[in-house]
């Protein structure tokens, strides 16, 4: 056993038994790992990948280690707000990630669960709420969420409230796209810069604010580039990559540091290889833990996955001059908010314009959203002619991903897959 | 005709333009066509109503923004019935100024459409004159009956049955504060017809999706006191509403039952019985109408209990010594099984049917044995026969074939909490029955096996399915038997551990129902809540000694 997995056994068995005391333990381990991503090349993996993985580590366990540095969020709060006030997001979400790093995750949601919360309720909100339930997790002094696409927000944050007095920013984005729904979620932001204001006791400076927006388009552009330039090389990425590349496009958005990642990535993937393998457009959650997922597409020359909607789920430039409604803008036309025609020809127009070969939905235990819409996108695939799979399981909880099943249903997809393309071949010879 | 779901849909505009509005109270049979057209894994209401919209011609839905699954119900109607009007209301989550001008101009906006697609026009003199007549119309709050036992419902909305179950037990409603159960708050201003309207829309006791249900807790708390005990409500797979349960069970000083419902025919049963369980905990001594079977010097009664697996039978004299019992297979059919067993128990005791006093059954068929004079839940019964056994049992873990149980008492052998699991296999005795013939062993010999493992297997899958799976993954992987058999064992020591905490984990323990011979799981389960279990002889008969006890009592008052 390595000394890294020695420290992850002791950890997991101190916050059952010691939860104050396990809490510093797991920050501690965070740290060895930033080092480790930073230190200890990965072979295999393409170098902007390991960067970003690298970034990431240093986000979760520079933030946690100062109380004061950073807010909860949800994946949707406006990070460029908290970074107004030098104050990172740390969406639950993927803290939850963070957390299954020491296993603790079943042990996390098995507490919520014990507590009276829904078996049926998202696994990432069931951990983190466990985790609190468990008296592992020590809380930040505020915390922002939105109510955009998932159900658990409001309700875990106000639980969250109640149960350790984390206040929180709650921004109701309104479902339709028109001018007053802009109006009345710009209000909101405003009002929200007055309460962070008095929470961290630093003035709002709105032309920083500007200047963030300013970097978020130049990051998005940059972005689109590497996109382009996936469709040429291999970059040998891993599924958990694509996780990453949502913390850096929803966590650090607008920060000089993921720009200039985003940038390296475009200058890196241009002295790698052509790729020839098939090109998958994942959407929704990936369970970066499943072992035939990993086994399939991590670094692998035959199979990508190319781009996920986590992290495409917003496209447009911002308008900088008048920065709230702009951030209000680009909630509201959040590929997860709004009727779900809108998201399939969205993700139509995104697997078309990727070339993807295929697209692969994952239906997270407990997300209705994700779920209910799933055949809905699969018939517009097909409307496509873009073969589509369905799998269930958990991007978490380990008991909810069944490998056979899941092995199963890919490698047959693969197979259809590679057969539609001999078929292709012999047309054209 | 309109379908509409939400309390928050404006449904007096579309009654002042001539709409016939009906409030969508779907109970299904199956959900064949939500689960194609959605996923299975979504709120079963939304599957619910799509099910009945399916099966019915209604012009329209009204849908709000409420949560997740019904956004998707919005996309699935509306793909489904592009010709009809399915209209996707958005509707604030913050009840101040911004919200109430927002919601104002998103029901004008609908108006428009609704004028354009049936061709009525809207008036707002019409509209205020049925406001009027409306909030003249509407019943005042009736007076508290006395004497009678009161139960509250909150929590999600509450379908029906729940009430009728209520009604039919002569307990009275003290309140509903589910969106089904409030009388409609209509604003009538009259300077400003539509915005006070809105105003009053959203001024409702909030549901879990406003932002202002924070306070929702006191308020539940507060009502809490007008009440014996609250029943709280939530909808499978839709979760807002469990938070809010995790909170309450905290601060509320009542009993408080958590009942999940699934709007299926088939989940009145499952309803029935956690009602009547909770009615029987607020009411120590059950109603039993005073009716004598027959009897002679020496008084006998029966206790009958009919599970899933087995039908237990147990004749008791008037000095509470059980003179005979039986155990037979319940079968296909529940009466039949029953029968069998009353002409086994009264041949062992040496008696005739004339000689038993009492009959008092319980158990999954309870209702179903023609001979019972009465019928009590088995986790009454359960509790009662606990006591009976040893009375310093405060827990109890009982796991029959179909369903698994933890029951806390208090000091008298009365029942002050419970859970249960019946909706899935996992952690029962036919979990366990599966795996058995999956390792092509007898079901007895299951447990002694796990004792001799040597090698810890974990059994991660929650659902008995995947389970089932992992056990024969494996076997492929050439595991010994026994190792399996004991991580089997371990996997429903967890399920229970998991129901044994929401009771409160208090000792002392015993373990009652068939599994309880297994010793492969009393060892796991022993482990996981660090106590030992204490085991009668016949852990099998434990309910029907408690129905006996029922018949007996009753028949001494």
């Amino acid at each position: 056993m390595s000394i890294a997995d020695r420290y992850i056994n002791y950890v997991n068995q101190e916050v059952k038994t010691e939860p104050d005391k396990g809490w510093n333990r797991m920050i501690l381990g965070y740290q060895a790992n930033k080092w480790r991503s930073r230190l200890l090349p990965r072979p295999g993996l393409s170098r902007g990948y390991q960067k970003l993985e690298a970034m990431m580590m240093s986000l979760v366990a520079d933030s946690l280690s100062h109380e004061d540095s950073y807010v909860w969020g949800n994946i949707f709060a406006p990070c460029e707000i908290m970074e107004c006030f030098g104050v990172r997001t740390l969406s639950i979400e993927c803290l939850s990630c963070y957390f299954s790093g020491y296993h603790l995750e079943d042990y996390f949601i098995d507490c919520a669960q014990n507590s009276g919360i829904a078996p049926t309720l998202c696994s990432y909100h069931k951990t983190f709420v466990g985790a609190v339930e468990s008296g592992a997790l020590s809380g930040p002094r505020y915390a922002v969420t939105t109510s955009l696409s998932c159900d658990g927000n409001l309700n875990t944050f106000r639980y969250l409230e109640k149960k350790i007095g984390v206040p929180f920013t709650f921004l109701d984005v309104p479902y339709r796209d028109d001018p007053e729904s802009v109006s009345y979620l710009a209000d909101q932001l405003r009002e929200m810069t007055g309460t962070l204001e008095k929470v961290f006791g630093r003035p709002f400076d709105e032309e920083k604010l500007r200047r963030i927006i300013k970097v978020e388009n130049e990051t998005r552009r940059a972005l689109f580039e590497f996109y382009e330039l996936e469709k040429k090389h291999f970059y040998p990425g891993e599924i958990i990559s694509q996780l990453y590349l949502m913390m850096g496009t929803h966590l650090l958005m607008g920060t000089e540091e993921f720009r200039d990642l985003v940038r390296f990535l475009v200058e890196d993937i241009k002295t790698y290889p052509e790729f020839t393998g098939k090109r998958i457009l994942w959407v929704h959650l990936l369970p970066f833990y499943q072992e035939t997922l990993r086994e399939y597409f991590n670094e692998n020359p035959k199979y990508q996955v190319i781009a996920s909607d986590i992290v495409l789920d917003f496209a447009d430039e911002l308008d900088e001059t008048d920065p709230f409604r702009a951030l209000a803008l680009k909630i509201i036309r959040n590929i997860y908010n709004g009727s779900y025609a809108i998201k399939a020809d969205a993700l139509g127009l995104v697997a078309q314009e990727m070339d993807a070969d295929a697209v692969i939905h994952f239906c997270h235990w407990g997300c209705k959203q994700a779920s209910g819409g799933s055949i809905l996108l699969k018939e517009k695939m097909k409307e496509l002619g873009i073969p589509m799979l369905i799998l269930d399981g958990d991007g978490i909880d380990k008991r909810n991903s069944h490998d056979g099943q899941i092995k199963t249903r890919l490698e047959a997809f693969l197979e259809i897959l590679e057969t539609e393309s001999r078929h292709r071949q012999e047309e054209t010879c | 005709m309109l379908g509409y779901i939400c309390k928050y849909a404006p449904i007096e505009i579309f009654e002042s333009m001539g709409a016939e509005m009906k409030r969508i109270e779907p109970e299904v049979a199956s959900f064949s066509q939500a689960d194609m057209k959605m996923h299975p894994n979504v709120c079963s209401f939304a599957k619910g109503v799509l099910e009945d919209v399916l099966s019915q011609d209604y012009e329209g839905v009204i849908l709000t923004t409420c949560c997740d699954s019904i956004r998707r119900l919005y996309d699935v109607l509306k793909a489904q019935f592009p010709d009809r009007f399915i209209y996707m209301l958005d509707t604030p989550r913050i009840t101040k100024d911004a919200g109430i001008q927002l919601y104002e101009k998103r029901i004008r906006e609908m108006i428009r459409a609704y004028e354009e697609f049936s061709g009525n026009t809207f008036d707002e003199a019409r509209f205020l004159r049925l406001l009027r007549e409306k909030k003249a119309q509407a019943e005042p709050a009736s007076a508290p009956g006395k004497g009678r036992l009161s139960v509250g419902i909150a929590g999600a909305r509450a379908n029906e049955n729940i009430r009728k179950i209520l009604d039919e037990h002569g307990v009275r409603v003290a309140f509903d504060l589910t969106c089904t159960g409030l009388d409609r708050k209509l604003l009538v201003e009259e300077d400003q017809v539509m915005t006070g309207y809105v105003r009053g829309l959203l001024s409702q006791f909030p549901c879990m999706r406003m932002e202002e249900a924070a306070g929702r807790d006191q308020l539940i708390a507060r009502y809490g006191d007008s009440a014996d005990g609250i029943i709280y409500h939530t909808v499978q797979f839709c979760d807002n509403y469990s938070y809010e349960y995790a909170w309450l069970k905290g601060v509320i000083s009542r009993p408080l039952l958590l009942l999940e419902t699934d709007y299926t025919k088939q989940s009145y049963g499952q309803i029935l019985t956690r009602i009547e369980a909770f009615l029987e905990s607020l009411r120590p001594e059950p109603e039993l109408t005073a009716k004598k079977t027959g009897g002679s010097d020496t008084m006998y009664v029966l206790g009958i209990d009919s599970g899933s697996t087995s039908t237990n039978a147990v004749i008791m004299d008037q000095d509470r010594n059980i003179k005979s019992f039986a155990v037979v297979r319940t079968g296909a059919k529940s009466g039949q099984s029953a029968r069998k067993i009353l002409e086994e128990v009264l041949k062992q005791a040496g008696l005739k049917r004339e000689d038993l006093s009492r009959i008092v059954s319980t158990g999954y068929g309870r209702v179903s044995i023609p001979f019972a004079d009465e019928n009590v839940t088995e986790i009454s019964c359960h509790g009662k026969g606990a006591h009976y056994f040893n009375p310093k049992v405060r827990t109890i873990l009982d796991i029959g074939g179909q369903d698994s149980k933890a029951i806390h008492l208090n000091e008298h052998g009365e029942v002050t909490d419970f859970v249960m699991n019946d909706k899935c296999a996992a952690g029962t005795g036919r979990f366990l029955e599966m795996i058995a013939r999956t390792l092509e062993m007898e079901i007895g010999d299951l447990g002694p096996a796990a004792l001799q493992s040597t090698e810890d297997i974990e059994i991660t899958s929650m659902c008995s399915v995947f389970a089932e799976s992992e056990v024969i993954s494996l076997i492929a992987q050439n595991k010994e038997k026994a190792d399996i058999a004991n991580g089997v064992c371990h996997s429903i020591a967890t399920k229970s551990y998991s129901l044994l905490k929401r009771v409160g984990l208090e000792p002392e323990f015993m373990m009652t129902g068939g599994v309880a011979k297994n010793p492969g799981v009393v060892r796991a389960v022993e482990e996981k809540i660090g106590a030992r279990l204490y085991i009668c002889p016949e852990p099998e008969i434990v309910g029907a000694v408690g129905a006996a006890l029922y018949a007996l009592e009753q028949v001494n008052r």
